[in-house]
């Protein structure tokens, strides 16, 4: 611990602890944690409609207020994930593949409180991992280039068939469903319109968070109202708020890792954040008891939870170190800091430390208040569940259709979510799941850019991927995870064949 | 049934005056900004700027409309579409009204038959940036370089038809090189393997760039316009370093749909030329790099938007560049 440190920390404490850096970090994570319940509206949106307020509000304070939105957002995110099956940001959708099962079970409060407590933790870490670790990271983080990306959607494409938990065949279709779907817009290298159908509206591709309400919430709905009145059975069945002693032990690990694998992954840019949820699930799946799976094990709620969180912390050190924004709500964050003047950039840490610093007391502060904030309002959460289904489902539709309007004032795209919900309506009666849809949709588009900006760099020369030292290894790993996927059933349809 | 028809004439007559939107009232509802680029961008926050100058001249609020996507062809074709009454603005670029209506195959508006200019708000250079690794520290050295070992030089862009492939595409042309072009989703990707290596120059926003160059993490060798640049001019423009003429720089502006009443037009070219007058307005251009304005009137930003048609007409064409 050097002396340079402390001296740093208090500089940062003094500046986030005064009355009204306290009140706008209040605010910022109150208002995250509202946005991120309600399903569709997300940080992005509101991040910009309070641009303009920012104007006014010295740097820091203006600053605190936003970061707070995004990562109270992430706290929000995942209560739609587990109550609804509804993904508020592109990271709680692992969430709700275990956490909803949960819900259905009666368990949705120690999900929630899990989830909770799990983002607490990692969030607190990944703040003393910027604090620490911030310039060497933002380097190694530079030493990604394509071909390591490529590597890297690999692997994380391979793992895709874990999130399969029904056909194995059903699993990779849906993933190749959505990379066609990804394909949509105009191609980066060549300025060629792809799948656009000669609408303006289609040529920068589908939004995600179209995708993800139209085939998770319409679809959900949809499949809901059918059901009729069998789905107020699973709220009778609500046993307790708070985790047990043994939610707790076999949470631990999960947390833990998720938390390392999220603040490594968040400061990649661009596909930290749902990348990190999903490695977090991913490597879950691979230990221990792995039976219940998909259906409802807590470990597949405190892992991705852990992880987003650590990932939305840690996808600020570029921004902070760099000037070079991860993610589109980065991108707001420059743009605040331009507003008022401050250029985003390496020197940023040097010039103006009290607002690096204050910034990093400011998130462990904030972090502190979503877990005060969240843990007690779960029992609200949870009382939500009880209201009847046709009073409830109107006003989810309601706030999906205004999410997606703010996204970008376009009609078009509520039309297109009504259109993937009917598409998600058809895949619940296919028993097709949706979430290796979603990866293939985020993955595959990155992965081809990645790809062809590889060989373009390398002027054709695929074994680029191979020598390249990182990118070498990320691809090993990826062939070995494949291998051993495949080897148990290929062992199973030899024995079946020997049997016969 | 006289009464009805004295009543029904006087509603129309209040209607037709009404409804001709009279210089004198205006404006008397909030204006509707619209900038074709997302939320946080250098276009938005200047738009963001302006407008909130003008709120404070005119009662009306002035709300900015981020409508962004097919390289601001939406935004720009909105306003295309919407009621000449002086109450939705566009925040037009090079891109809207230079660039695309050469580089994409098709556009849904006319840049110069339906839109009438207001006025000039910025003219910003690019500037050329290279990473530290590379052995080149003027123009002439980088051109050399290129000569000597053709096809190892990468320049980064933010997109396809961007003014910072444009004059990479440019550069290529009048030097003779042949740098290849790799194209990016938005100039932070671009930066962030310019820093890392991959590529090995860029013609970036100044803006953006100078903080970097600043902190030495990247090496400035010339900015693309004609004239130095007050934000740093120290650094000569690639005209004087080797290439004579070379002028490449991204404006923007504002301008209102055709056939908006001339006194309208010249109310609101009024209005934001004393906006941009302000102290805190110019030191917000200075920090960008822009260059001061003089005798901005409709008129010559409507003669500087055809000029620049007809130049970016050509370097696209050069280029080769086409976005479908």
């Amino acid at each position: 611990m050097d002396i340079g440190l402390i001296h740093n920390l208090s500089v940062g404490f003094g500046v986030a602890l005064s009355l009204q850096n306290l009140m706008y970090c209040f605010l910022g994570v109150l208002l995250g944690t509202l946005i991120g319940v309600l399903p569709g509206i997300g940080p992005v949106a509101t991040i910009a409609m309070l641009l303009p307020v920012t104007f006014n509000l010295s740097p820091i304070s203006a600053l605190i207020m936003l970061a707070g939105i995004y990562y109270g957002a992430q706290y929000g995110g995942s209560t739609t994930a587990i109550l609804v099956n509804l993904p508020g940001e592109s990271s709680s959708v692992i969430t709700c593949l275990d956490g909803y099962q949960m819900a259905r079970q009666g368990r949705a409060g120690p999900a929630l409180a899990i989830a909770a407590m799990g983002s607490f933790f990692a969030g607190s870490v990944a703040t003393v991992v910027i604090a620490l670790f911030a310039p060497p990271l933002a380097e190694v983080a530079l030493k990604f280039g394509p071909a390591e990306y490529f590597s890297l959607m690999i692997l994380g494409l391979v793992g895709a068939t874990v999130l399969a938990h029904g056909s194995l065949i059903k699993a990779i279709a849906m993933t190749l469903l959505g990379l066609l779907l990804g394909l949509v817009g105009t191609d980066v290298n060549s300025g060629i319109a792809r799948f656009s159908f000669g609408l303006p509206e289609l040529s920068d591709g589908i939004n995600f968070v179209v995708v993800a309400m139209g085939v998770f919430g319409f679809a959900e709905i949809v499949s809901n109202l059918e059901q009729g009145e069998s789905r107020e059975v699973f709220v009778n069945k609500v046993t307790g708020l708070m985790p047990t002693w043994k939610d707790l032990k076999s949470s631990s690990g999960a947390i833990l890792r998720g938390t390392a694998i999220g603040s490594m992954l968040g400061i990649l840019p661009g596909g930290g954040a749902l990348l990190s949820s999903f490695a977090a699930y991913t490597l879950e799946k691979k230990i221990g008891d792995t039976s219940k799976f998909g259906k409802g094990e807590i470990r597949g709620v405190a892992a991705p939870e852990s992880a987003n969180n650590a990932g939305a912390q840690t996808s600020f050190i570029p921004l902070l170190t760099l000037g070079i924004p991860s993610n589109p709500v980065m991108a707001l964050m420059i743009g605040a800091m331009m507003i008022q003047g401050i250029a985003p950039g390496p020197q940023v840490m040097t010039e103006r430390p009290e607002l690096f610093w204050g910034m990093i007391a400011s998130m462990w502060i904030g972090n502190l208040m979503l877990v005060v904030l969240n843990l007690p309002l779960i029992g609200m959460w949870v009382k939500l569940l009880t209201v009847p289904y046709r009073l409830l489902y109107p006003s989810i539709l309601l706030f999906c259709c205004v999410g997606v309007y703010s996204l970008s004032n376009a009609p078009f795209d509520v039309m297109l979510t009504a259109l993937f919900g009917l598409l998600g309506y058809i895949f619940v009666k296919l028993e097709c799941e949706p979430a290796p849809l979603i990866l293939g949709f985020i993955l595959g588009p990155l992965m081809e850019e990645n790809l062809r900006r590889a060989m373009l760099l390398s002027r054709g020369d695929a074994t680029v991927f191979f020598t390249k030292p990182i990118s070498g290894v990320l691809l090993g790993i990826a062939i070995t995870l494949l291998l051993i996927t495949m080897a148990p059933t290929v062992r199973k349809t030899r024995e079946v064949a020997f049997q016969e | 049934m006289l009464k009805r028809w004295i009543g029904l004439t006087a509603v129309l007559a209040l209607m037709l005056a009404t409804a001709g939107a009279s210089a004198q009232g205006y404006p008397t509802k909030p204006i509707r900004l619209v900038v074709p680029y997302p939320a946080g961008g250098p276009l938005d926050i200047m738009a963001r700027a302006i407008g909130q100058k003008l709120t404070e001249a005119w009662k009306p609020p002035v709300v900015v409309d981020n409508r962004a996507g097919a390289g601001g062809n939406i935004g720009a074709d909105f306003v295309a579409k919407s009621a000449p009454d002086g109450y939705t603005l566009l925040m037009g670029a090079v891109a809207t009204h230079a660039i695309n209506p050469s580089l994409y195959s098709k556009i849904p508006y006319d840049p110069v038959k339906d839109f009438a200019p207001v006025a000039l708000v910025a003219q910003v250079p690019n500037i050329l940036v290279v990473n530290p690794a590379v052995p080149a520290k003027t123009v002439r050295e980088l051109i050399d370089l290129a000569r000597a070992k053709p096809g190892t030089l990468n320049f980064g862009s933010g997109s396809t038809g961007s003014t910072g492939h444009l004059a990479g595409e440019l550069f290529n042309t009048m030097a003779g090189v042949k740098m290849v072009h790799i194209p990016y989703k938005g100039a932070a990707p671009a930066t962030a393997d310019l820093l890392g290596g991959q590529v090995q120059l860029m013609f970036d926003n100044l803006a953006s760039a100078l903080p970097n160059v600043k902190a030495g993490k990247l090496r400035a060798l010339a900015v693309t316009t004609l004239a130095r640049s007050p934000a740093i001019p120290e650094l000569p423009t690639i005209a004087e370093s080797g290439l004579p003429g070379f002028d490449l720089t991204t404006w923007f502006g504002l301008l209102v749909p055709a056939g908006t009443p001339p006194e309208i037009v010249a109310r609101l070219n009024a209005e934001i030329v004393r906006a941009l007058d302000a102290k805190d307005m110019r030191e917000r251009l200075e920090k960008m790099g822009a260059e001061p304005l003089s005798n901005n009137t409709p008129e010559r930003f409507a003669a500087f938007i055809r000029s620049e048609a007809a130049k970016y007409a050509r370097v696209v064409k050069d280029s080769g560049a086409k976005v479908d």
